[in-house]
């Protein structure tokens, strides 16, 4: 009888183990298919020219995304310029100053705003700065991008500020430092490695998103000098060739596409590089 | 046998402040002993004066060694040998109290005895002082320098002393018989050497508590006398 | 007359009394550091301590003890007006450091916890900076630049809490790398280099080994010439080695301050006997 309820019970373990197996494949699958895809029609046509070149005019073949790669790279520095003075203070003030019911509903804001759909910031800016100053500008496409990671970073350094122990704080303030003294020189540097995590992690996000700036930006076949004028984004780049009907645009796109996902794909492996080694896991 | 020191400093100063003043407690009772044998043998009145003001000395010590006793338990709950320390230190100043106690009633006897014409059998007295100025000064080392050895040979010794007593007291009720008229003389001596029996036996307590702090093993009241 | 012939036994050294401190029932002009009159602290309506009112003796080590939950650390936080940081706390009544009222409204509590450092019961040395840093971080963030007189405080304040010798071979090691009564010590030496004039010790060796209990007890018994202490124990024995005088706390309210020998021995308050005799928690 027992033998029988044993054999029983591993049977169901081993069946219980094999579709657990089975989903994570599942959940691997659809990703790991998006990298060989990707791959595959990207890879051909990664070159010189495509890190070099500006793209060529409609209809011609060869060129490559040069500017928008930069364009890319300038946005997240507007973007950051933004984003990291007012997200992480706004993270030290949730954290440390503040009252229980504003520090609540402030809290509240910012998860609404990180589920806002991103085009929706795009739409904002666009009434607000383009329509205003007639003309899409790299100033646009940056604060847009920059606002949507305010929240972001808010949230991570929040998160990450409120893990260092009170302990510090307490020892800090007990030697008659003051407390902003305490925030920046004990909690912030004790945090600091979380606090650049977060950043890092609000760049990954907002590194690939086109809606945003397809009204702000506006992408440019060209190089852009002017802050004040529209500039190309990889994303935005990626777009425009993929809805082209034109076969050497898609070629490209796939190749712009696959820089993306690496580029992304980078900043992460550096944040997993710099966190590695800790138990305390940031977002 | 030198001992790491303790960590907190003022254990160990009061541990030695303690063990100093009850070993400033046994000189001035072997003094006390002293100056009652000469009161006695010499017949020298000064020094009954003086035993006599030293037993003060020796009173206000005991309460002192008392007190440093109860405070250093109470502060420092020593432990194993610290605890021993403590307890056969107040233990000794009992003793030494008492044996300076005798050594003023023999004073006080010997004064009287100086004031009469001189008594040649006083001078049977002088071994079994001897004797028992000796047991107690060995009793002493024996704690000071913790000498298990010297300490339970003591028991014997003491025996000696109380043999001594019962003979001594023999010859002097033999005197009274022969020498009626110096019967109070003679009772002086008797009460003296009865003292003297006293101050062996105070002696032998010392060397019990010196085995107890020693070696934490209680001798006492063990009728078999040959303890190695 | 034969001399007595008992001579003191060279065995143990004695300790040379210049370098100890015997406790003494402390002399009852001894100027106070703190006066403290009715002191009630309020954690919204709930009163944690009632109506204190205490004088702590200058340079003296002063125990407090108390079953859990009695308000002595509270009580503690007080001195140190670290209760500013919790939200929703009232304090009345007043509490005098050399005169002064620290809950004056024009008093600023971080040049008053300058002058009265604190020490908590789990060490916490800062995780990001070396032994050096720590030493000197209240230093530093307060202005003192000074190579020399960085290096100089820096020696004296861990010589002083026992911790040189361990640590001079390597000054830029992680604080944290130390042992826990390291750590306790270099807290301690932190403490000591922005040179208060008080140190509030809440539970300091509780997390200890007892050896490394013993060197911080040590730690603070030769502390007390320079700097009034007050400590917070829940260990009685730990009170009756370390403190010159012993306050009882039960339920917010003093019950009982006086000299630790008199508490320990003979205590007026049958309370306090109670509960330093076990019968009851």
């Amino acid at each position: 009888m027992k033998a029988h309820r044993h054999t029983r019970r591993k049977i169901i373990s081993a069946l219980a183990s094999t579709l657990a197996t089975v989903a994570a494949l599942l959940v691997i699958a659809p990703l790991g298919l998006v990298f060989y895809h990707l791959l595959v029609s990207g890879i051909g046509s990664i070159n010189w020219d495509f890190f070099t070149h500006l793209p060529k005019p409609v209809g011609e073949v060869g060129g490559g995304m040069v500017n928008a790669i930069v364009g890319s790279g300038e946005l997240l520095a507007l973007a950051a310029l933004i984003g990291v003075p007012v997200g992480v203070l706004g993270g030290v003030y949730l954290a440390e100053y503040g009252d229980v019911r504003m520090n609540a509903l402030l809290r509240f804001v910012a998860d609404v705003l990180n589920g806002v759909p991103s085009i929706i910031w795009g739409v904002v800016v666009y009434g607000l700065i383009v329509l205003r100053f007639k003309s899409f500008s790299a100033l646009a496409g940056g604060l847009a991008l920059g606002l949507m990671m305010i929240p972001l970073i808010m949230r991570t350094t929040e998160e990450v500020l409120l893990l260092v122990p009170n302990g510090y704080r307490e020892a800090s303030l007990a030697l008659g430092i003051s407390r902003w003294k305490t925030i920046v020189h004990v909690v912030m540097k004790t945090a600091s490695q979380g606090i650049i995590t977060g950043i890092l992690l609000a760049f990954a996000r907002v590194a690939g998103e086109t809606a945003p700036l397809l009204f702000t930006a506006f992408g440019n076949r060209f190089w852009n000098h002017n802050l004040l004028e529209p500039i190309a984004a990889l994303p935005l780049q990626i777009f425009t060739y993929a809805i082209s009907p034109y076969e050497d645009w898609h070629r490209q796109a796939w190749a712009g596409a696959l820089v993306l996902v690496v580029m992304i794909f980078l900043i992460n492996t550096v944040v997993r590089f710099l966190t590695r080694g800790r138990t305390v896991r940031v977002l | 046998m030198l001992m790491p020191r303790h960590i907190l400093h003022e254990f160990e100063h009061a541990l030695d402040a303690l063990r100093a003043d009850v070993l400033m407690m046994a000189s001035l009772t072997d003094r006390n002993l002293q100056n009652a044998m000469s009161c006695l043998l010499d017949r020298d009145v000064e020094m009954c004066a003086i035993a006599v003001v030293d037993e003060a000395e020796i009173d206000a010590l005991e309460k002192k060694v008392d007190a440093e006793g109860i405070n250093i338990l109470l502060r420092f709950q020593p432990v194993a040998s610290d605890l021993r320390q403590v307890i056969s230190a107040m233990k000794l100043s009992s003793n030494l109290e008492r044996i300076a106690d005798q050594g003023v009633k023999i004073a006080e006897r010997a004064r009287s005895l100086a004031m009469e014409p001189m008594l040649d059998d006083a001078v049977a007295l002088g071994p079994m002082f001897v004797e028992a100025t000796t047991l107690f000064r060995d009793s002493v080392r024996a704690y000071a320098d913790a000498d298990v050895a010297l300490a339970r040979g003591l028991n014997a010794r003491d025996r000696e002393i109380d043999a001594m007593n019962r003979q001594i007291a023999r010859e002097l009720t033999g005197c009274m018989s022969r020498n009626p008229d110096r019967i109070e003389d003679y009772l002086h001596l008797l009460f003296i050497a009865r003292y003297l029996e006293r101050v062996g036996d105070h002696a032998k307590n010392i060397g019990e508590d010196a085995v107890y702090a020693a070696e934490a093993e209680d001798i006492r009241h063990i009728k078999n006398s040959l303890v190695a | 007359m034969i001399e007595p012939s008992i001579t003191l036994p060279t065995m143990i050294e004695p300790a040379s009394p210049a370098q100890t401190r015997t406790p003494q029932q402390p002399a009852e002009s001894a100027r106070a550091a703190f006066n403290v009159r009715s002191l009630s602290i309020f954690y919204g309506e709930k009163a944690a301590i009632r109506d204190v009112t205490i004088d702590i003796p200058e340079k003296t080590v002063t125990a407090i003890i108390g079953p859990s939950g009695c308000g002595k650390s509270t009580f503690l936080r007080c001195l140190n007006r670290m209760h500013d940081l919790v939200p929703n706390t009232r304090v009345e009544g007043e509490a005098l450091f050399y005169g002064s009222n620290i809950y004056a409204p024009d008093s600023d509590p971080t040049i008053i916890r300058r002058k009265i450092g604190m020490v908590f019961q789990k060490s916490n040395p800062f995780p990001t900076m070396s032994v050096a840093d720590n030493v000197l971080v209240g230093l530093r963030l307060n202005g003192v630049r000074k190579r020399a007189v960085l290096n100089q405080r820096l020696e004296k304040s861990l010589r002083m809490a026992a911790l040189w010798d361990e640590v001079k071979g390597d000054l830029h090691k992680p604080g944290m790398s130390l042992s826990g009564g390291q750590q306790q010590r270099l807290c301690i030496a932190r403490a000591i280099a922005v040179e208060p004039e008080v140190l509030l010790m809440d539970e300091p060796a509780s997390a200890l080994d007892p050896i490394a209990t013993m060197k911080v007890e040590e730690l603070i018994r030769e502390l007390c010439t320079d700097y009034t202490i007050v400590i917070v124990t829940h260990n009685m024995q730990q009170a009756g080695r370390v403190s010159d005088r012993t306050a009882f706390f039960y339920m917010g309210k003093l019950i009982e301050f006086d000299a630790t020998e008199r508490i320990f021995s003979n205590p007026k308050e049958k309370k306090t006997e109670d509960y330093i005799t076990g019968r009851f928690g």
